[in-house]
Order: C-alpha cells, then sequence, then structure tokens
C-alpha cells in the first residue's frame, strides 16, 4: 500500500515538473509574443493615412442601394490562355435581377448592363466619384482605365440604384 | 462569445485551451454592438471598429508579402468592402473574421494579378523614413531608450528571418489588440486547431535564433 502510494508520489512529482516546464513555455511564448506586439506597434503600425482613409469610408455605408456582388473573376474564375501576356480582366457582378458585364483593360473600361437598358454610371475611387459615363439603350457603355486603387460602379437606370462590389482592377 | 463556448468541445491540450480564451475574445466582445450602432449611423462607432479591427486588416496585408502599394490598397478595399456591407452582415458580432477573410482573398488576388512577390524582410522596413511618428517611435528616440531601440530592433530582424510560414502566422498573430484564433483562421485559411501548435513551434524557434545571437 504504502510502495504504491510512494510509487504514485513519484510520478506525480515528475508530472508536476513536466506541467512546469510546460506552464514556463507557455508563459516564455505569451511575453516573447506580446513583445513581438509592441514591435509590430513601434516597426509596422497602420499608416496614419490609411486609417484616416479607414475612417472616412464611413461615408461609403449606402443601406438604401442594392449591392451588386462579384461572381465572376477573370483572375480567379478563368482558366489562362496560353501566349496571352496580359489578357482583359473580365468582371461579373450580379444583384437581384441585374447583371453587370465589366471588362478592364490598361486602355480603358468596357461594360454592359442587363437586362439592358440605359443608366448614369459613376466610377467611384474612394468616397468621391472619379467619373460619370452612360450606358446606352442597349445597356453598353465605355470609359478610362479606372483609377488606382479599389474602384466600384453606382448605376443609377429608371427603377434603382445598385453599387457593384469594391474591388482593385 | 462563440470562443468561449467553443472551449467545451475542442480537444482540451494547454494551447487549444488557450486559443479560445485570448484577450482577443474578450476585446472584441462588443464588437457586434459597434458594427450595430455604426450601421444606425454612428461616426464614433465606426471609428472605434477602425482602431480595433484595422491593425487586423494590416496585418494580413503585411504578412502576405505584398508591395507597399498593393498591401495598401488591400487595406483599402477590406475597409470600403465592409462599409459597403454594413447593416447587411451576417453574424456582426464575426466582422473581424470578415474582414481578415476579405483582405486575406484580396492578397491572393493582388499576388495573382502582379506577381509582384517580394519578401517581407524589407530593410525599409527597419528605417522607413519618420513622416507619421508614433507616441512610441518619439519615445525611442529618446537617448535613454537607445538600449531599448536596439533591442526591438533586433527581435524584428530576427523575427523577419524566419521561414515564411512562422513570419506569416505571427505577424497576424501579434496585431493589437491580439486577434481570436477564429480571426487568424480567416486571415491565413488555417484550421483553427493547428493555429496553437504552429504559434508554439513558430514562438520557441523565434526564441532560439535570439539565444543563439546572445540577446537573452
Amino acid at each position: 500500500m504504502n510502495d504504491r502510494n510512494d510509487g504514485r508520489d513519484e510520478r506525480d512529482e515528475y508530472e508536476e515538473r513536466e506541467e512546469h516546464g510546460e506552464r514556463d513555455g507557455e508563459l516564455y511564448d505569451g511575453l516573447l509574443e506580446e513583445e513581438l506586439r509592441q514591435a509590430a506597434t513601434i516597426l509596422d503600425p497602420v499608416p496614419a493615412e490609411l486609417r484616416r482613409i479607414a475612417v472616412d469610408a464611413f461615408a461609403l455605408r449606402d443601406l438604401d442601394v442594392r449591392v451588386a456582388e462579384l461572381t465572376f473573376d477573370s483572375l480567379v474564375d478563368a482558366i489562362p490562355v496560353r501566349g496571352e501576356t496580359d489578357p482583359p480582366r473580365m468582371l461579373t457582378f450580379e444583384s437581384d435581377g441585374v447583371t453587370v458585364d465589366v471588362e478592364v483593360t490598361a486602355d480603358g473600361l468596357i461594360g454592359q448592363l442587363l437586362p439592358p437598358g440605359p443608366a448614369g454610371i459613376e466610377v467611384l475611387s474612394g468616397p468621391r466619384a472619379h467619373a460619370r459615363l452612360t450606358a446606352d439603350d442597349m445597356g453598353r457603355f465605355t470609359g478610362a482605365a479606372p483609377p488606382a486603387g479599389p474602384f466600384a460602379l453606382r448605376l443609377r437606370t429608371g427603377r434603382e440604384v445598385v453599387v457593384t462590389e469594391w474591388l482593385r482592377a | 462569445m462563440n470562443g468561449l463556448l467553443a472551449v467545451g468541445t475542442c480537444h482540451s491540450t494547454a494551447y487549444d485551451g488557450m486559443s479560445y480564451t485570448r484577450g482577443g475574445t474578450v476585446d472584441r466582445a462588443d464588437v457586434g454592438a459597434l458594427v450595430q450602432s455604426a450601421a444606425d449611423g454612428d461616426a464614433a462607432a465606426w471609428k472605434s471598429l477602425v482602431d480595433g479591427l484595422g491593425p487586423l486588416v494590416w496585418s494580413v496585408a503585411r504578412s502576405h508579402g505584398l508591395s507597399d502599394a498593393d498591401a495598401h490598397e488591400v487595406y483599402q478595399t477590406a475597409w470600403f468592402r465592409f462599409a459597403q456591407h454594413l447593416g447587411r452582415i451576417r453574424e456582426p458580432e464575426k466582422s473581424g473574421s470578415w474582414l481578415a477573410s476579405t483582405a486575406r482573398h484580396e492578397c491572393l488576388k493582388l499576388l495573382k494579378a502582379s506577381r509582384r512577390w517580394t519578401p517581407t524582410d524589407d530593410p525599409q522596413l527597419l528605417d522607413r523614413p519618420s513622416e507619421d511618428r508614433t507616441p512610441e517611435e518619439s519615445v525611442l528616440d529618446s537617448e535613454e531608450a537607445a538600449a531599448q531601440t536596439e533591442r526591438v530592433r533586433l527581435l524584428w530582424q530576427e523575427f523577419e528571418e524566419l521561414g515564411e510560414r512562422c513570419r506569416q502566422l505571427l505577424r497576424v498573430l501579434i496585431s493589437s489588440p491580439p486577434p481570436s484564433y477564429q480571426e487568424v483562421s480567416a486571415a491565413l485559411g488555417m484550421a483553427v486547431g493547428s493555429i496553437g501548435p504552429m504559434r508554439q513551434r513558430c514562438l520557441r524557434r523565434l526564441r532560439a535564433r535570439l539565444e543563439a545571437r546572445g540577446t537573452r
């Protein structure tokens, strides 16, 4: 009985030491992580101008419009064509019943609104409109290449306003 | 929050247990309420979200080895989309994961588009021009803090020389405030259960490097 108890005590002590080692390891890990966190805050913080842009992006919340989600992006969804070094970027955005196809090249932007119909289109670059385009009666529109950085299209058809998801072209 | 509920169902090794109870989940407890207030037009709530989750979004961009310009665009795209979807987000309390995952997908796209892969151990990072001095940087400028500066530089240098996988995981883990493991998982497309063991391995590798250098 005593022997068995002793045996267990030894094992317990051993396990306890092991546990201490593990706990110390955890403690050091936590301290090192915290030190790294401070280093990141000092050496690689969010640039102040980016923080400002994100704060200003509050103006982009637009609760009354419909968001057309990106459902096709040639960058991700298309099989690359051999020999084509700089293929155009093909994008499709969809919201209930409205589809916007956009092709972006270095030269410009070509789009098609479905169902076909006229629309006023703003090319948004952050909270401000960068350019205004018009879709003709067939729903076709063209414009200059979108600005650097993320862009979105805000389309006003006769019936509603649709905004495409933000995207870097 | 969901993190705390998950404790009972996970394998309870030391780090798994920790993964669900890190400060992150506690700090993030009111994210859902802030998102709701922001959707209702409260600009101050939005600002709190930018300050609370912005460093996580930035860390995702930084951890993917993008150029500075691309990292900036990823950060902006994630926030523009978040603003656009505000009020439509299905689980507002998980907005950190939503932002992290959005940023990750944009990172992968930009990498694919540009193939402008540059390793993050960019020497400029250490000697970045000081356009935006943070209070911390100003403190580091003072002479008494020179030794501390040196220590931080050495630590960062060793961190940047870690393997890519460790550098990527740690860069996201050390965003401030600390992210939850769900957010890290969304940021890196990694199973929640593998974060703890990887974290431990990476931190110990870093510690070994520091010890080898005789700085510890």
